[in-house]
């Protein structure tokens, strides 16, 4: 997942800094305000153990072996901002020393790897875990669930800095400078692999790796929040805060494409579309393309009409619908979880 | 003392099952081995030209030059500038077969990456070599392209993408090869990384060989007791060992605070002063700033 | 020079947070220019008893004293006595792998003082005189991971030096050092005492210790102290030293 240099745009690559500078901040004045002095340097091995981590050979099935990555067990050993600074050290060190992934590309990396794939199994682990105490399967659980997820969010931004390159550096005839592969091609090959196979491998590692800290040394297991003191460092409503920010958002998705005349993105044409780029409509696209009738085809209802305003307004709307099933669905599991337990 | 029992006494073991190929702990424990070869390396020898020069020298240098490269488009320039890796890399009396072995390795390897590009289907363009046409291939419900090239178009965008890969892997093995880790850590500082974090690279790099040989002690003693299929597999091993590394991580951490603390650690970090510009720093500096300027004009 | 005790423990009782108690009531005095041996089997608290005094650690009740004042962690971590007690106390850990913490020796000697706010030349100065008293002067610029056993200890010892202590914590200091080493970290600690440094060694090597202290303090295997004073009479009864788990059987 590390992306070396070369396939992702100036642009993108100092996107990539300027998005990680606050994050890295942040990070490290979170982490000297939460950690006492005398554990500040255990930040540094903390990351020496993130990079031996990742080169722990898992043998899969096949015969040949994968690699987990373990950044969502460091964030929910050390808690998520000091896995931000731990990974991000591993990673610069990868990169420096090691060449395994770019220098330009080095903050893209750090966001996929070091802040989304942390973030996102570190809340998962949370909302699964909930009040449950630190040595309850709950806790396995969702680590486990938190490793998958986290890996493929990663694998997910990854997938889509590769996929934009198309459309955002392209010289005068439209042709890719960078990465040529666009957003369905990227997606769907880094999605899946990671989706059927690193995914488990990620969930496997993280999920047994914390069970068996559970039953060999559990004082080094996070000290969970249902002990009855308020969570000091988990507030909701940031991140519901934030999620409604981004999803405010959505409609800069149609406003940047329709300023910058870019059109549909490289390779995400519907059948209409490609007819009239190719002139002919290919009998397989045309009778695949009806298989499922989406219920809000292309984000927006089909009685919007073309209007910018009222398809910006179905925008967020589909991104709330979107947002509210996922953490649905997850809340739903949670409950689940929590019905066999007794108080 | 107690009298041994009966299934103590030499002899009385079981024959356990022949278990067939190499175990992936022997692979586990190689590569680590490996990574632990390539971390206690000594020092570059301080002659040769890279060597000499000033580690902030060549972290903007590099900086500088990788960046230009990433704006290049033309493969001639990108061509000249690997080539010149190779003749840097000479010039200054670096290990030049483990950077050969890069040299090639990565362009082969973002090749393989870039096959699909010169296709007609990826990059559009006039063909130069037609693959197949007119065929009515199917696999299951997908039917293939009626014909498929592959474009000028096509491999012009794959070659670029392959040489300037190839360019950014040598510029950064140039620098890395030949300054010693640490003084590459303490000239990220130019850029304006602060020194805390620099020290945190710095404490990392210096027990990574710590917890690797852990990590590849670990595997060896697991090997040495595997006599038959283990009870919860592979993954079992890799969670109990990575558990256990953690271990050791904490107790290590937790003593290495305690002993900076002992010396005096309150929690800011003083380095001592580095060594002097010189003459030649400031000529390569200025050199590779200005080649970003240039490629920054005709991008 | 002022007589007044160096160290003043009195009825200090510690145990890390969930674990039982590693030392139980303890008290000791320790007065300048002397040299103690803390002597116990594995597992009494002679480590847990350093860490106290170096003001690592906390004790629950009782209380740890130093140059006169109580250690205390805010008193330590912000005060200017803090930084003078860092600089006073050197305290040798058993692992030299935790305590080489810096890329290379002669960083690693530059630690303390650089900490302390000496001026660049001064620090230099010491760097140098460090190296040349220990011998270690060809390890300058060797990183911590290509040493032995024995030049890890001399390089150790040696970035406590710079810091000019007035007393030195040893827990341990000839455990798995070859016997030419022994010998040489020997005869610099005498060297060193000899100047007025004060000791405190932590050890459970009966062989040693006529070399190492001239009173000792027995900590039994029940965390408390079992008997104190000259070593001579300590290495005479073998009762207690049987009772204490640091002889085989009782000579």
């Amino acid at each position: 997942m590390h992306i070396p240099d070369g396939y992702l745009s100036p642009q993108t690559c100092a996107a990539g800094y300027a998005v990680m500078a606050p994050f890295w901040a942040v990070a490290s004045r979170r982490v000297k305000a939460t950690l006492r002095l005398r554990q500040v340097p255990l930040l540094a091995l903390g990351a020496a153990f993130t990079f031996v981590v990742m080169m722990f050979n898992v043998p899969i099935p096949g015969g040949t072996t994968g690699h987990a990555v373990g950044a969502v067990l460091v964030a929910i050993l050390l808690g998520p901002w000091a896995a931000v600074i731990a990974v991000s050290s591993a990673l610069v060190v990868q990169a420096l020393l090691f060449g395994d992934g770019g220098i330009t590309a080095l903050g893209a990396n750090c966001f996929n790897i070091a802040v989304v794939m942390p973030f996102v199994g570190w809340g998962t682990w949370r909302l699964v875990a909930g009040k449950a105490p630190a040595g309850s399967p709950r806790h396995v659980l969702g680590a486990a669930l938190g490793g998958y997820l986290g890996l493929n969010a990663a694998a997910l931004t990854t997938a889509v800095m590769f996929g934009l390159q198309p459309l955002i550096a392209h010289d005068a005839a439209g042709r890719p400078l960078y990465s040529p592969f666009g957003l369905k091609v990227a997606v769907t090959a880094i999605g899946l692999e990671h989706l059927l196979l690193f995914g488990f491998v990620e969930a496997a590692v993280t999920g047994l790796t914390l069970a068996w800290l559970q039953r060999a040394d559990p004082s080094l297991l996070p000290v969970s929040s249902g002990d009855g003191a308020p969570s000091k460092s988990f507030p909701l409503w940031r991140l519901g805060g934030g999620l409604a920010g981004l999803v405010l958002l959505a409609p800069l998705g149609l406003y940047l494409p329709a300023r910058l005349g870019a059109g549909s993105a490289w390779g995400e044409w519907s059948a209409r579309e490609v007819a009239r780029l190719a002139g002919f409509m290919p009998e397989g696209l045309r009778r695949l393309g009806e298989i499922w009738p989406a219920p809000l085809p292309d984000y927006a209802s089909p009685a919007a009409g073309a209007g910018l305003p009222a398809l910006s307004l179905w925008y967020v709307l589909s991104a709330a619908l979107g947002c509210l099933l996922l953490v649905g669905s997850l809340w739903g599991v949670r409950r689940w979880l929590a019905r066999p337990e007794s108080p | 003392m107690t009298a041994l029992p009966a299934w103590l006494r030499p002899g009385t073991s079981p024959l356990a099952p022949h278990r067939p190929g190499r175990s992936h702990l022997r692979r586990g424990a190689e590569a680590l081995a490996a990574r632990l070869g390539a971390l206690a390396r000594p020092a570059p020898p301080p002659s040769g030209f890279l060597a000499a020069l000033d580690p902030r020298a060549k972290v903007i240098g590099g900086l500088c030059l990788i960046v230009a490269a990433t704006l290049t488009g033309q493969p001639l320039v990108l061509a000249l500038g690997y080539t010149g890796c190779l003749l840097l890399a000479a010039w200054s009396r670096l290990p030049l077969r483990r950077f050969l072995a890069l040299w090639l390795a990565v362009p082969l390897f973002s090749a393989v990456v870039m096959l699909p590009a010169t296709l007609d289907v990826v990059t559009p363009g006039h063909p130069l070599l037609v693959l197949w046409h007119d065929a009515a291939w199917r696999i299951g419900a997908w039917r293939l392209p009626s014909a498929l090239t592959v474009t000028d178009a096509g491999l012009l965008a794959a070659g670029r993408m392959v040489l300037r890969t190839a360019l950014c892997a040598s510029l950064a093995w140039l620098v890395a090869a030949s300054t010693p880790p640490v003084r590459l850590f303490y000239g990220l500082r130019v850029l304006g990384v602060p020194s805390a974090f620099v020290m945190t690279l710095a404490l990392m790099h210096r027990y990574l060989a710590v917890l690797v040989q852990a990590a590849h002690d670990l595997h060896l003693a697991r090997l040495s007791r595997t006599v038959g299929p283990s009870p919860g597999g592979a993954l079992a091993f890799v969670a109990a060992g990575v558990g256990s590394l953690f271990r050791r991580t904490h107790s290590l951490g937790r003593s290495v605070c305690l002993a900076m603390l002992s010396r005096g650690y309150r929690g800011e970090v003083r380095l001592l002063d580095a060594p002097r510009w010189q003459a030649q720093d400031w000529l390569a500096s200025l050199t590779c700033c200005l080649a970003l300027a240039a490629a920054w004009w005709w991008r | 020079m002022s007589t007044e005790a160096v160290f003043q423990v009195s009825g200090v009782t510690f145990a890390y947070p969930g674990f039982p108690p590693c030392l139980c009531a303890v008290d000791l005095e320790v007065a300048p220019g002397e040299r103690v041996a803390v002597l116990g089997a594995n597992g009494s608290g002679k480590s847990t008893l350093l860490h106290l005094l170096d003001g690592l650690h906390f004790a629950q009740s009782g209380r740890v004293r130093a140059f006169g004042q109580v250690l205390e962690e805010r008193l330590l971590e912000t005060s200017p006595f803090g930084s003078r007690f860092r600089a006073q106390v050197g305290y040798l850990f058993q692992n030299s792998e935790a305590m080489l913490f810096c890329p290379t020796v002669a960083e690693e000697l530059a630690f303390g003082p650089l900490q302390l706010g000496l001026p660049a030349a001064e620090v230099r100065t010491r760097i140098a005189d460090a190296l040349a008293l220990l011998e270690i002067g060809h390890l300058q610029d060797r990183p911590p991971a290509a040493l032995s056993a024995g030049e890890k200890k001399r390089v150790a010892l040696a970035s406590l030096l710079t810091l000019s202590p007035s007393v030195l914590l040893l827990d341990e200091p000839t455990a798995g050092l070859d016997p030419r080493s022994q010998g040489l970290l020997l005869d610099l600690l005498a060297g060193l005492h000899a100047s007025g440094l004060t000791l405190v060694t932590a050890t459970h090597d009966l062989d040693l210790l006529p070399e190492l202290a001239e009173r000792v303090v027995v900590l039994g295997e029940d965390h408390r102290v079992a008997a104190e004073g000259p070593v001579k009479d300590i290495l005479a009864d073998g009762p207690l030293l049987l009772r204490a788990n640091l002889v085989r059987s009782a000579r």
